[in-house]
């Protein structure tokens, strides 16, 4: 069955996919109705006219306005910099390990890592020098080391004197108090003996005293 | 020298490569420009609008994922900014289907048009509904299928074609009073 409505003929006839069937009904609308047909011819003008369509020169217009760049990163964001900053490190390790050393003698670029020797001595005499100057430095401590152990036995040794007079002195004195007090023990033991036996013999007359007087009253 | 395709384009420009961008803007400004002059009937509203269409494309860029042709998605955009340009113009004017635009008195700029027809087809399509106008210009300047029109203006296929029909019957008459 054939789709014959104007609207669906004439989106067929403009793709220009009609059918054979389609073809002779779409035919058959142009002829019986002068409406479609117009309208078929205006759509065939509609063509011509889009096609010769002309239109003034195109306007300067502001294309910037219609463009809006991104954030552009900042340089410390580029995701290089990683990658460079490793690349960097493995160069300077890689300087160290080998020895990195160049010298331009009159140009006077001297750039080294490791051991390079200073420009004009051999090893053996940068060995030597170093030598020499461990040589001069153990001298030079053990004199001081000497003279230390001088210092510090000169200073024990007045220590010892001191403290021997000090010992030796102080010494004396507490003997001769022990002294003092001894003399003054005995002294005031003496005194105490003294006055018991003067009391003994003050009581021993008393008896005499009383006996006595009892032989007299009993002889009376 | 061979171009670039659209795609490589649209990667460089949001890349912020400008003049991707404006090798893009130079494929379509002159199909834009026309479109615009045809929507609206106005070489300044025409280079209004286009600036605005190129606008809103370049803030949607990042959007197109290249599952249609640039051509179409460009159109779709262009179609929208169009409504919304006459929405901002007359506001109180109801852009429904069946509702028809007045047609402004050709004013000066319309002279720039120099070939008679193209200046009688720009002042007939004027005289159509916005709706009718937009199937007319995507069928006949911007040689879409009636399929891709659908989807760009969100109907059925059936639909554009109704449109078309009765658009070209209106447009007749108009035509006829132009040559007239």
């Amino acid at each position: 069955m054939v789709n014959q409505s104007p609207e669906y003929l004439l989106a067929q006839w403009l793709d220009n996919a009609l059918s054979n069937e389609e073809r002779r009904a779409f035919e058959a609308l142009c002829v019986s109705d002068a409406d479609f047909a117009a309208t078929v011819q205006n759509a065939t003008q509609l063509n011509v006219a889009a096609e010769q369509f002309s239109a003034p020169p195109m306007p300067a217009w502001n294309k910037n306005a219609s463009f809006i760049a991104p954030d552009k990163p900042r340089w410390w964001q580029w995701q290089g910099l990683p990658a460079v900053s490793m690349a960097m490190s493995v160069v300077a390790m890689v300087m160290v390990i080998s020895g990195f050393s160049v010298q331009v003698a009159d140009g006077r670029v001297t750039l080294g890592f490791g051991s390079a020797a200073p420009e004009g001595l051999s090893e053996t005499q940068v060995a030597a020098l170093v030598n020499q100057r461990i040589s001069d430095y153990q001298q030079s401590n053990q004199a001081m080391f000497t003279q230390y152990v001088n210092a510090l036995k000169q200073q024990q040794q007045e220590n010892s004197t001191q403290l021997a007079q000090y010992l030796l002195t102080s010494s004396r004195q507490e003997r001769r108090e022990d002294f003092a007090e001894l003399v003054q023990f005995i002294n005031q033991q003496r005194d105490d003996d003294q006055r018991y036996y003067a009391r003994q013999l003050t009581h021993l007359q008393r008896e005499i005293n009383a006996i006595d007087d009892g032989y007299s009253a009993v002889t009376e | 020298m061979f171009e670039k395709r659209d795609e490589q384009l649209i990667e460089q420009a949001l890349k912020g490569n400008k003049k991707a961008w404006f090798a893009l803007i130079k494929r379509y400004e002159t199909g834009i420009y026309q479109y615009g002059i045809r929507m609206t009937g106005s070489t300044h509203d025409a280079a209004d609008l286009m600036q605005d269409i190129f606008i809103a494309v370049f803030k949607s860029l990042s959007n197109f994922r290249g599952d249609g042709s640039f051509k179409a998605w460009l159109y779709r955009i262009a179609h929208f900014r169009c409504i919304e340009f006459y929405r901002r113009k007359r506001p109180d004017t109801n852009l429904d289907e069946d509702q028809e635009l007045s047609c402004e008195r050709p004013g000066p700029e319309h002279t720039l048009i120099t070939d008679i027809t193209s200046q009688s087809l720009t002042h007939a399509m004027q005289r159509l509904p916005l709706t009718q106008r937009a199937v007319i210009e995507l069928k006949f300047f911007g040689q879409f299928t009636f399929d891709e029109i659908a989807e760009q203006l969100g109907i059925s296929s059936n639909t554009v074609k109704s449109r078309l029909y009765s658009a070209l019957s209106k447009l007749k008459l108009d035509l006829e009073v132009e040559h007239g």
